[in-house]
């Protein structure tokens, strides 16, 4: 997979200039780095391939010990032929009897409709893939490398810990063709747009967690939903961010008006003491901004 | 047992199951080119670390969500993409001048201290790393990231187009105008 792909332009002499030029650079990423990435990787590992083992073993049972499948199949068949000899004559009977057709339009619609939604899925794939539950926690917790900005006040959606991090799976259908199944708000929105409306698998999980993902990725009629539930507006992730602050930092201004009608706090800072209106100015969103300080934000 | 030749599609489905290996080939196959990306794109190494790995966490903990309908480096330069963003968006008041000056002191320091080169070598290197780093961070953000997506990730006009969610014919534009000011900036060396 690392032919050149389609439309690359023409080698360029700037192109070549770099890569040399890069090649001798001696900047390199920390070692630090490097180690803690690959002990976590390595953790990860050894989870996944303990959860598969029993599986393994599952699938490699003898069939002797599988001898009563068959007469409790049998037996199922057998009573599902007898259902349908006594059930079935009732509906042979009733077309005679009245107008309506044994499959409405609409069922039929739903039928010729079921490929084009089978293709619906299939493109958002990656979002639902989003929707998963996450995979379970490594065995240790996932170390930070002691990198020397880590204790600079940042605002960092979606650190390791963070449940709003899944928004970085890119959908790899409008990767290889297919459009974002959301239209994002603005530039950043753009970046991280690939999501699409999360609401109902995540709020049975937790309504405050799909409050700020509704607000994260600009699913206002989620979002709405929720809100009109009643659920915590102020709930906070592990960064200490609300809905509000994530729906700033994305850009989605219909989700921040949504919220700050409902009465989202303006000035809810996260841990690191930003609060929605420096996100907003830094992100120069104006409308963002506005909204904000219409809303009291200072 | 994993092969150090096999393609970046079959390592993140070999890691998926549970092959640590797997990762750790993927890892040092791309290492330097992510970090190359954010590195040049942000303007500082500490930043940059701090991306690197959270974009390599993030591959770790959703390898069993990748898709082969794209390929490997689209997927990772996506992820490190989408952080290099909400990096600059959230320390955007934070960066300076002077932090980005320190950082071409560093590499300054880092290249005359080498050393393997000698001095004419050295100076040269010197001279070449130090008008690329100050062409790149010349260049508007948009077509910057746009160069660096394609020439670190080795990506097409329409990988970068997806990832930066722009039309083609606007990030064949960016494309166009990156080079053509790098090829200003830079003509006395390319």
């Amino acid at each position: 997979m690392n032919e050149v792909p389609p439309s690359q332009d023409e080698p360029d002499e700037v192109d070549e200039f770099y890569r040399r030029t890069s090649s001798l650079d001696p900047g390199r990423p920390s070692e630090s780095v490097r180690q803690v990435v690959l002990k976590h990787a390595a953790q990860l590992a050894a989870h996944r391939a303990a959860q598969q083992a029993p599986a393994r073993i599952h699938t490699r049972a003898p069939a002797a010990k599988q001898g009563w499948r068959r007469p409790a199949i049998f037996g199922t068949l057998a009573a599902a032929a007898l259902a349908g000899l006594l059930v079935a004559p009732r509906f042979l009977v009733e077309p005679a009897a009245g107008p309506g057709p044994a499959v409405g339009p609409s069922q039929r619609q739903d039928v010729s409709a079921a490929p084009a939604a089978e293709a619906t899925t299939a493109a958002e794939r990656p979002s639902a893939d989003m929707l998963a539950p996450a995979p379970p926690p490594a065995p240790a917790t996932a170390p930070r490398a002691p990198v020397a900005r880590t204790a600079a006040p940042r605002v960092s959606p979606g650190t390791a810990a963070s449940p709003t991090m899944d928004r970085n799976l890119p959908a790899i259908g409008s990767l290889s063709g297919g459009a974002p199944a959301i239209a994002p708000q603005n530039s950043l929105a753009k970046a991280q747009g690939f999501a699409a409306p999360l609401g109902g698998m995540a709020h049975a999980a937790d309504p405050a967690a799909a409050l700020r993902r509704a607000a994260e990725i600009g699913d206002v009629p989620g979002l709405q939903r929720l809100l009109d539930e009643q659920v915590d507006i102020e709930a906070r992730d592990s960064s200490g961010r609300t809905g509000l602050m994530l729906a700033t930092l994305r850009g989605q201004i219909k989700a921040v008006d949504a919220l700050l009608a409902h009465g989202a706090d303006p000035n809810a800072a996260d841990a690191q003491g930003n609060t929605p209106l420096q996100i907003a100015l830094a992100g120069g969103d104006p409308a963002i901004v506005a909204a904000l300080q219409r809303a009291g934000a200072r | 047992m994993t092969d150090a030749g096999a393609s970046d599609e079959w390592l993140i489905g070999r890691y998926a199951g549970g092959d640590a290996a797997a990762f750790e080939l993927l890892y040092r196959r791309h290492e330097m080119r992510v970090w190359r990306y954010l590195e040049r794109n942000v303007g500082n190494r500490a930043t940059a670390d701090e991306l690197m790995q959270e974009v390599w966490f993030a591959v770790a903990r959703d390898a069993t969500r990748y898709e082969p309908s794209a390929r490997f480096t689209t997927w990772l330069f996506t992820i490190a993409h989408n952080r290099m963003i909400d990096s600059i968006r959230s320390r955007r008041p934070q960066l300076s001048l002077e932090t980005l000056g320190y950082e071409a002191q560093s590499v300054v320091e880092q290249l005359t201290a080498d050393p393997g080169a000698g001095p004419l070598a050295a100076a040269e290197a010197l001279d070449q790393e130090v008008a690329l780093r100050q062409a790149i961070k010349e260049l508007p953000g948009d077509q910057r990231d746009a160069f660096l997506l394609q020439v670190e990730g080795d990506l097409s006009v329409e990988e970068v187009a997806a990832i930066t969610d722009t039309s083609f014919e606007t990030t064949k534009s960016r494309l166009r105008y990156a080079r053509s000011k790098l090829r200003d900036l830079l003509k006395e060396y390319a």
